[in-house]
């Protein structure tokens, strides 16, 4: 999933975001993002702190419920450079109703945005933290992979009502992507591409 | 808003069905007959002529499959490569095939199987699984293994016995290797020979998710061979290639083959082998004399 919130909302702002995308697959012989979709809900408590949650819909089709939960907080900016740094914590829970299972595994996105015009339009960069609970994996093998590192840029496009967001993310980039049952499209052999576009409605 | 979240949850959990379950089977459903030697299709490899079949020895026909959960059964097709009248006193390997197409595919590595430690010198068994080549229906898991066990029950009405039983599976085709050797139905193979197996759908999930993600979330596939081989006795020869860049051979076959806990286990591991060129790597003579040492051992 994209970075859900990268510029605080202004204090009691609100918006829906649709978001549609994922890593790149080779499927049937092309090319395709892997069409994970979700849902969210951000508001702002103050205008350097947005809260947020969702609701994963491609997981539902698969009778998977799945959200994030969390808050973004600004915690640096520039007014002469329009710069600015966000952080921005979550938790993800997901809990299939096939066979009850659940997975939780915190987030951290830290990200570099730069105004490109007062209030309007920017870019961002910055790095998707998923956090590992479990030492093991199936079969009491050890999980090595602790600490999930995706780099990421982005461009929101900012209008009165909406905004619009592309994103990409280079998913584990330090990590070579065969052998695996997935034919992720990554760069020099390494991790997946992720390309993630989203809508947001503000209120 | 609330309304609306409420609504697509209760829509998406009434309506949800999705699971990647039918990716794991890649059939070929539009052939019309089996060919054989005469199949021009894409093949791992081709023989030479030194590996033809008489063709006195080559069966094709057809099995009736019924899973224990089936009311009806399913028509497959089977091919026997060996003399069905002395099967009472032959060694048969009972060949599981992988994932893709039909047996027309799997042809040229049965012809090998056929002639290791000599000019036709075992009986092989190979079947279509439901949904794959000429045999009905639709792949499933259960249905893969009544399909295997329907050759196998085949086998055994032609006089085969435990003792001259090898199962022999590639891929897809290790699950009911494992399965049918762990929980028996019709024959209990006396030796089992994994090429490239899947650990299990949970580290295929985990190798894609990177995260320790249940299977459950995706697929509704319980094939467990890393969990099955613990319980299975019987000696086991491994071969994976090294190079496989589908089922990672530290993540899949090196867990099954350590999880064995069985009288004899042998590994070969095939330098430079992808995951469907093991027996090429190997070089055909080396692949056919190892596993012939190996059943003869």
């Amino acid at each position: 999933m994209p970075s859900r919130i990268v510029r605080p909302l202004d204090k009691g702002e609100k918006a829906v975001n649709l978001h549609v995308g994922g890593p790149l697959i080779g499927f049937a012989g092309k090319t395709i993002p892997v069409p994970f979709t979700s849902l969210m809900y951000a508001q702002g408590v103050t205008d350097k702190t947005t809260v947020f949650g969702s609701l994963h819909t491609t997981s539902l089709l698969f009778g998977v419920v799945q959200t994030d939960i969390g808050a973004c907080q600004n915690i640096y900016y520039n007014d002469s450079l329009k710069l600015g740094f966000s952080v921005a914590p979550a938790i993800n829970m997901a809990y299939d109703t096939w066979e009850g299972n659940f997975k939780l595994w915190p987030q951290l996105d830290v990200n570099a945005y730069w105004d490109i015009k007062p209030q309007k339009s920017f870019v961002y960069v910055g790095v998707d933290n998923w956090f590992e609970l479990s030492g093991t994996k199936a079969h009491n093998q050890s999980q090595k992979n602790r600490w999930i590192i995706n780099p990421q840029i982005g461009f929101t496009h900012v209008r009165n009502k909406w905004n619009y967001n592309i994103e990409g993310k280079w998913l584990t980039p330090y990590l070579k992507n065969t052998p695996n049952v997935v034919d992720y499209k990554g760069i020099s052999g390494k991790g997946a591409v992720g390309i993630y576009i989203s809508f947001t409605r503000k209120f | 808003m609330k309304n609306v979240i409420l609504l697509i949850i209760i829509a998406s959990l009434l309506t949800s069905c999705f699971k990647l379950d039918d990716n794991l089977f890649n059939p070929d459903s539009e052939i019309v007959e089996y060919k054989l030697d005469n199949y021009t299709g894409e093949q791992d490899f081709v023989l030479d002529a030194s590996y033809a079949i008489p063709s006195n020895l080559i069966n094709v026909f057809t099995l009736n499959s019924q899973a224990p959960s089936e009311s009806v059964s399913t028509t497959i097709y089977a091919i026997y490569i060996g003399d069905v009248a002395t099967i009472n006193t032959d060694t048969v390997i009972m060949y599981c095939h992988g994932n893709k197409w039909h047996m027309d595919f799997y042809w040229q590595r049965a012809k090998l199987l056929a002639h290791s430690g000599g000019k036709n010198n075992y009986g092989v068994m190979m079947v279509d699984y439901r949904g794959y080549g000429l045999s009905e229906g639709k792949p499933s898991e259960d249905g893969m293994y009544a399909d295997v066990d329907a050759a196998l029950n085949w086998l055994k009405q032609n006089g085969l016995s435990n003792d001259r039983l090898i199962m022999y599976g590639f891929s897809l085709g290790t699950a009911p290797v494992c399965e049918l050797t762990a929980k028996p139905r019709s024959l209990t193979p006396s030796k089992l020979i994994l090429e490239a197996p899947y650990a299990s759908v949970a580290v295929m999930v985990q190798d894609a998710a990177v995260l320790g993600m249940p299977s459950s979330f995706v697929t509704g596939l319980s094939i467990d061979n890393a969990e099955e081989i613990k319980s299975v006795n019987q000696p086991l020869m491994w071969i994976h290639g090294e190079d496989d860049s589908f089922l990672n051979i530290n993540t899949h076959g090196q867990v099954v083959y350590d999880n064995h806990q069985g009288v004899y286990k042998e590994a070969h591991k095939i330098n430079g082998a992808d995951h469907s060129e093991v027996p090429l790597m190997f070089g055909f003579q080396n692949y056919c004399s190892a596993l012939d040492l190996f059943i003869k051992k």
